[in-house]
């Protein structure tokens, strides 16, 4: 045998995997190196998606940033939206009202139940299983059919605003929640079924890409990919914003780290989320949903068009912004991926001095050359969709 | 000191520091080994193929027994011959609003230019007959346009609103795509369920 | 003799019309359409012929028209000689091996014998063996001359997942072998004429792991890993286009038709209904004269045939489009530490039984 492989003379195959390659939804390329079918060495390219998010910001006023949001985790742009005002929120020092704070709450759930659809249904075309990715489609479709009507727009939704909300929920909203909420949760069945006890999808998530917990926090891991380490780590919990101390909730986590721990944390956060929304619909209040301070939230249109000094107001916040004291801050909400943190610094202008993301996925990317070396190339695709990379969040 | 000896007699968890109570764990991987019957591949196979089939077949009968308010049980649109129901808060095209006169609503203020994100609108402002404001240029460039409705938002005229229109939205010129005034006038007619719904989500009572 | 021309020639005719004129075009549209409404969609319906649709079947026109006008490809640096006889290697053995397969009796019409098979081989099963390993050529040339590292990593994984499931396969096998002593598949198909004697309750396991193999030599999901298109790309045929790629296409739906045929001639009666033996079919045909009983016995049992494989195709697809695909190195696990020796352990239970 050990002349065999002395006189056999191999080289390792370096080949690249993308940047435009089945595996990489969000544009990345992975350098590799194969010794046939193991994995020697993987260089992680990432930056494919650059727009420059942070500079575009610094070049708007802070509401224009809003839109901007949207653009980062691109399958749950709610909770971005969400994150984005309540870190200005803190800067300024405002409080928005109860009802806001609900609608925040079920906006942000509905976005998260919408990334884990995307991403355990993403998960299982690429192992193949064809069926289970267009059940969680059509779940999430459903429910990008309750965001459109709570926001007008399915993915690119612009609904939060600094201080409260675009527009209150619409009429019969909870009603046609809840009757989404049953079909998402016969999927959620119809998957659990077709993959959770599947052996060949065990075979294929389980012992893969594990990763101890110390380690997987040396690397800045946070989120479901955390908590499947067995770290309890939920923004929600340990800071918690917005009214997530008033819900009844749990963490999943997982034993080992590995896919298929990462997979089932996510399936059992969907439902968790799911009783989230039921739980803000029982408990919202009536009220307003913007807070009464037109130096920091546009004015009713009532007064826009019927006094002049509204008017004259409404022209100066829009045309110079809103200005936050000046200082810096760090604000974090969990994201789907882990923790969004935006750090944000105002110089008192109404432009942002300088806006910082900390996308959950960037930490967890730089982590698959770690997670990846002696396996098979096979395996960088439950592992990559796992890890959930988003490329706009990632690359901003 | 003090908020320290408080925080550890409450046994916070090593790595998160908070209280575990108050963390609230729930392990979710309880059976690590699989049965000899789940190993052996092919009920769980059966049991998958099942649920397709279900799936199947229930779509199957779908199409000859229609269930009640759809056309099918499967939820896909025959897009062009069918139309999706477009709902009140949906964005469509940005489009300008006029007078019953046939004169445009907006007085050029500029707000709109000035908050679009995407930097998409351009206007040049006139005065008519020595008095009334209008712009002689509105020039809208959809290519840019993201759809985010703020120059609806900060309106002061009603004169600028986002349309139920999403069709044709796409050209296969960018030169095509940038609108002139006079290609985005739309009579208040045919927009007055949008100005009643904005009029209804930024009115008083949200604040 | 000219009676046994013509009715050479009509079964070949049967046979490739049947296989490429019926099959191969509307496995397409099946495969379109029975994953859409799984899945909860629609699927393919937009060509149409002067606005007539016919449900999508008018797709199957529309890639042929395609696929034909197509520019034929070929990568610089490629082997254009193999690169272009690999899509035939493929094609070839999966049209081919169904000759060996009966899809009817053996009747007496106007005084002349008809055995509803092209070519009754004593040597049937041993003729589909080889030929089926042939088509690994095809697979690993394809991949090999494409000058492409995913095309190779596919050619080297067909390979071995197809040398490895030939052997399982074979062995599988021999069981229905030892329980119907004949190689010759008209003769298995006859003793499966009682209903109990048929080949799923005689070898349950052998039809499961031959089965398994069956779908693994075809490279369908859940074993597609030499075409694996969201680890290397398109494997083997990532270098294809036009009417190559669709021989390799053709191919493999031929091939599942092969497999549900010889599924249903070696475990599941062939062309017989069960509880009713030719004899009383024939009797039941009495009516219509002794050629006319023949001729609608004949057509009876054809239907059957086809009818039973058309279930084992759907099964094929339904299991495609459920699961997901196993990794490489499982495939090989499960060929070897698993198909292996339960088929070896067949045999011996067999041997138990049987050989007393």
């Amino acid at each position: 045998m050990s002349d065999i492989t002395k006189d056999f003379n191999t080289e390792h195959m370096v080949i690249n995997m993308g940047p435009s390659h089945p595996v990489t939804h969000g544009t990345v390329k992975f350098l590799t190196t194969l010794d046939g079918e193991t994995i020697v060495d993987l260089k992680v390219d990432i930056g494919y998606l650059h727009r420059g998010f942070e500079k575009m910001c610094e070049n708007g006023t802070w509401q224009q940033v809003i839109p901007y949001t949207d653009r980062l985790n691109y399958v749950s742009p709610l909770i971005n939206n969400v994150g984005y005002a309540l870190a200005v929120e803190k800067l300024i020092g405002i409080d928005v009202p109860e009802r806001c704070k609900y609608i925040r709450v079920i906006a942000s759930e509905l976005s998260r139940i919408c990334d884990h659809l995307t991403n355990i249904a993403a998960g299982g075309l690429e192992l193949g299983a064809f069926s289970a990715f267009l059940y969680f489609v059509e779940a999430r479709d459903i429910i990008w059919d309750l965001i459109e009507m709570l926001c007008g727009a399915r993915v690119t939704a612009n609904y939060v605003r600094i201080g409260g909300l675009k527009n209150d929920l619409p009429d019969n909203f909870k009603e046609k929640t809840l009757e989404v909420f049953k079909k998402v949760r016969s999927l959620w069945a119809d998957v659990d079924k077709l993959l959770t006890k599947n052996r060949i999808f065990i075979d294929r998530v389980k012992d893969i890409a594990a990763m101890p917990p110390d380690e997987a926090i040396a690397y800045g891991f946070t989120g479901p990919c955390l908590r499947s380490c067995g770290v309890p780590y939920d923004v929600r919990k340990a800071q918690p914003y917005l009214v997530y101390d008033r819900m009844d909730f749990e963490i999943p986590i997982g034993e080992t780290g590995d896919n298929f721990d990462r997979y089932l944390v996510r399936m059992e956060e969907i439902t968790q989320s799911l009783s989230i929304v039921e739980q803000a619909f029982d408990q919202i209040p009536p009220g307003p949903i913007n807070v009464d301070m037109p130096q920091y939230r546009w004015q009713s249109k009532d007064d826009v068009y019927n006094r002049i000094d509204s008017l004259i107001f409404h022209f100066k916040t829009v045309i110079e912004g809103i200005k936050p004291p000046p200082g810096e801050i760090y604000s974090a909400v969990e994201g789907a991926n882990g923790e969004l943190g935006f750090y944000l610094v105002s110089d008192g202008s109404g432009k942002p001095y300088k806006i910082k993301v900390r996308p959950p996925c960037f930490a967890l990317t730089a982590a698959m050359p770690r997670m990846m070396k002696g396996r098979f190339i096979a395996d960088i695709v439950p592992t990559f969709d796992m890890i959930n990379m988003i490329g706009g969040e990632c690359d901003r | 000191m003090n908020k320290m000896t408080d925080i550890d007699q409450k046994k916070c968890h090593p790595m998160v520091g908070v209280p575990i109570e108050k963390l609230r764990p729930k392990q979710v991987r309880k059976n690590l080994e699989l049965t000899l019957w789940e190993s052996l591949y092919i009920f769980e196979i059966i049991r998958g193929m099942y649920i397709t089939t279900r799936h199947f077949v229930l779509n199957m009968i779908g199409f000859v027994f229609k269930p009640k308010g759809q056309k099918r049980r499967i939820f896909t649109v025959y897009y062009p011959e069918e139309k999706v129901t477009i709902p009140a808060a949906y964005r469509g095209r940005p489009v300008l609003v006029t007078w019953k006169n046939g004169k445009e609503k907006c007085v050029a203020c500029g707000l709109c230019e000035k908050i679009c994100p995407a930097n998409a609108i351009m206007i040049v402002a006139e005065e008519r007959d020595g008095s009334d404001r209008y712009p002689s240029a509105y020039t809208l460039d959809m290519s840019r346009c993201v759809y985010c409705g703020y120059c609806e938002e900060v309106c002061p005229k009603e004169a600028i609103v986002m349309s139920a229109e999403y069709q044709g939205l796409a050209e296969r010129d960018r030169s095509k795509m940038i609108y002139s005034k006079e290609q985005l006038l739309r009579s208040e007619e045919s927009v007055k369920d949008r100005i009643e719904y904005i009029r209804r989500i930024y009115s008083k009572c949200s604040y | 003799m000219l009676a046994d021309m013509i009715e050479s020639i009509a079964k070949i005719l049967f046979i490739f019309g049947m296989n490429i004129g019926f099959f191969a075009p509307v496995l397409g549209w099946v495969e379109r359409k029975q994953s859409a409404v799984m899945q909860d969609r629609i699927g393919a319906n937009r060509a149409d012929i002067f606005g007539f649709t016919v449900i999508g079947l008018f797709h199957s026109i529309a890639d042929a028209i395609k696929v034909l006008t197509k520019e034929d490809f070929i990568p610089t640096g490629a082997n254009k000689f193999f690169h272009t006889a690999a899509p035939f290697i493929s094609l070839v053995p999966a049209i081919v091996t169904f000759c060996v397969i009966p899809f009817g009796g053996r009747y007496t019409l106007f005084g002349h014998d008809v055995n509803l098979v092209i070519s009754d081989l004593d040597v049937g099963l041993l003729f589909i063996f080889a030929f089926s390993s042939l088509a690994t050529y095809g697979a690993v040339l394809g991949g090999w001359s494409s000058n492409n590292n995913w095309s190779l990593i596919g050619g080297l994984r067909a390979s071995a997942q197809m040398l490895s499931y030939e052997v399982a396969m074979g062995l599988t096998i021999i069981g229905v072998l030892m329980v119907y002593g004949s190689l010759k598949l008209t003769e298995i198909g006859v003793m499966q004429e009682n209903f109990f004697r048929w080949g799923i309750f005689m070898q349950p396991l052998g039809f499961v792991l031959f089965l398994t193999c069956a779908i693994a030599e075809n490279k369908r999901a859940p074993f597609d890993v030499p075409e694996a298109e969201s680890e290397i790309v398109a494997g083997y045929f990532t270098e294809y286009s036009g009417m190559k790629f669709v021989m390799f296409w053709m191919g493999e739906f031929l091939e599942i038709v092969t497999i549900s045929g010889i599924v249903t001639t070696l475990f599941f009666g062939a062309w017989h209904l069960p509880f009713i033996t030719d004899q009383m079919l024939l009797s039941f045909f009495q009516f219509a004269g002794s050629n006319g009983a023949s001729i609608l016995a004949m057509l009876v049992n054809i239907a059957t045939f086809f009818i039973k494989v058309i279930f084992f195709i759907w099964m094929q697809m339904t299991i495609r489009w459920t699961l997901p695909r196993f990794r490489y190195d499982q495939v090989m696990k499960l060929c070897w530490k698993m198909i292996l020796p339960l088929s070896l352990i067949n045999i011996f239970i067999t041997g138990l039984v049987f050989l007393r």
